[in-house]
């Protein structure tokens, strides 16, 4: 009885272990879950930009929406890019896995400069102007550098 | 000026103007911060810039006309030879292998005003069509923009290097003309044409490009 019990016992273990193993995503999903957030990213920041160069009149709770969206979103994409995620249907160019640490350099100093946008798109537009140009600007440093055309 | 000089006022506004905005889009699209605007701007002038020159290379003075300056391959090796030769055959206007050089650039130029029109940059900015065709010619015209502008980098140092070379090498001074007009030499004319004609080409050039970007965009 004692043994059966410490076999089932052994069994579940073994099955949480396999379980909590296959959490580790595939590196298809991975590509998958980074582009959403890069999609809903650019979704907002272009509203964002829209109001900060006056193509958009300047909304107070819009922009707050926006700019949440952005700095929630912001910490997303950087847990995937993982092993094999070179590959498949992404333009990631395969120096982000050689230059990791340049890579995380700018994608922190991204997530960075997008956490300053929720307050500045609740000050005023002055402030949003200046908090669009330099999360932009740590957008494109890694589009010029570690994203295919 | 006037009917001596060499280039017509026209030509010589349309080039100094395209000049400084090309510098001025390289620059926009490069830098990081708040530029994009300013390099949408900029390419819109240049497109305006652009058409009105296709329609003065049809109706505008001798020297600005497309079919004055572009010749068959044997005149251009012959000029090509001339220059070999460090005697370069003097030419009033385009000669037979810059006028090629000439088509060249606003080919390059004009493909790269019309992807931009079309392109995003998945950040904040679009061209003010790219909303109105599918994703995936979106992503074709920004990667030719992209690489374009490269290509347009090299073209224009090849161009200020010839002109460097006219200068030091060859002792001929092709810059003085385009500011000053220059002047034809004894014997020859130059029919210019009206300046009322440039301004109202250059009018329609740019309520066309008005009309592709900010018309079109909201047209159903």
């Amino acid at each position: 009885m004692i043994k059966i019990v410490a076999i089932a016992a052994g069994l579940l273990l073994a099955a949480t272990a396999l379980a909590a193993g296959a959490q580790q995503l595939k590196p298809e999903t991975q590509v998958k879950l980074r582009k959403s957030a890069y999609a809903l990213m650019n979704y907002n920041f272009a509203s964002l930009a829209a109001m900060a160069e006056g193509k958009k009149p300047y909304n107070r709770d819009e922009a707050a929406r926006n700019a949440d969206m952005v700095a929630m979103l912001a910490d997303v994409p950087k847990a995937f890019f993982g092993e094999g995620t070179d590959k498949g249907e992404t333009r990631a160019k395969p120096e982000i896995w050689q230059k990791r640490q340049d890579f995380d350099a700018k994608m922190d100093k991204m997530i960075q400069e997008t956490r300053k946008l929720p307050q500045a798109a609740r000050a005023d537009l002055a402030s949003l102007e200046k908090a669009v140009d330099a999360a932009g600007g740590a957008c494109k440093a890694c589009h010029d550098d570690y994203r295919n055309k | 000026m006037g009917e001596r000089a060499i280039w017509d006022v026209p030509v010589r506004l349309f080039h100094w103007a395209l000049a400084i905005l090309a510098v001025a889009s390289f620059v926009t699209g490069k830098v990081a911060g708040g530029w994009m605007a300013w390099h949408l701007r900029s390419g819109y002038a240049i497109l305006a810039l652009l058409l009105f020159r296709l329609a003065w290379g049809v109706a505008g003075g001798d020297t600005a006309r497309f079919r004055n300056f572009l010749h068959g391959p044997r005149a251009v090796i012959d000029y090509a030879r001339s220059l070999e030769a460090l005697r370069p055959a003097p030419w009033v206007g385009h000669n037979p292998l810059g006028g090629w050089v000439v088509m060249l650039m606003l080919a390059v130029l004009l493909l790269q005003a019309a992807t931009g029109l079309f392109s995003d940059d998945e950040i904040a900015t679009q061209g003010p069509l790219a909303s109105r065709v599918a994703d995936a010619v979106v992503a074709r015209m920004t990667s030719v923009h992209k690489a374009n502008g490269w290509v347009i980098a090299a073209v224009v140092a090849v161009h200020v290097a010839a002109i460097a070379i006219y200068q030091w090498r060859l002792k001929v001074n092709l810059v003085g003309p385009m500011v000053h007009g220059g002047a034809l030499p004894e014997g020859s004319d130059s029919r210019h044409a009206s300046h009322i004609l440039a301004l109202a080409l250059f009018a329609a050039a740019c309520a066309a490009v008005y009309w592709l970007v900010t018309i079109v965009p909201r047209s159903p």
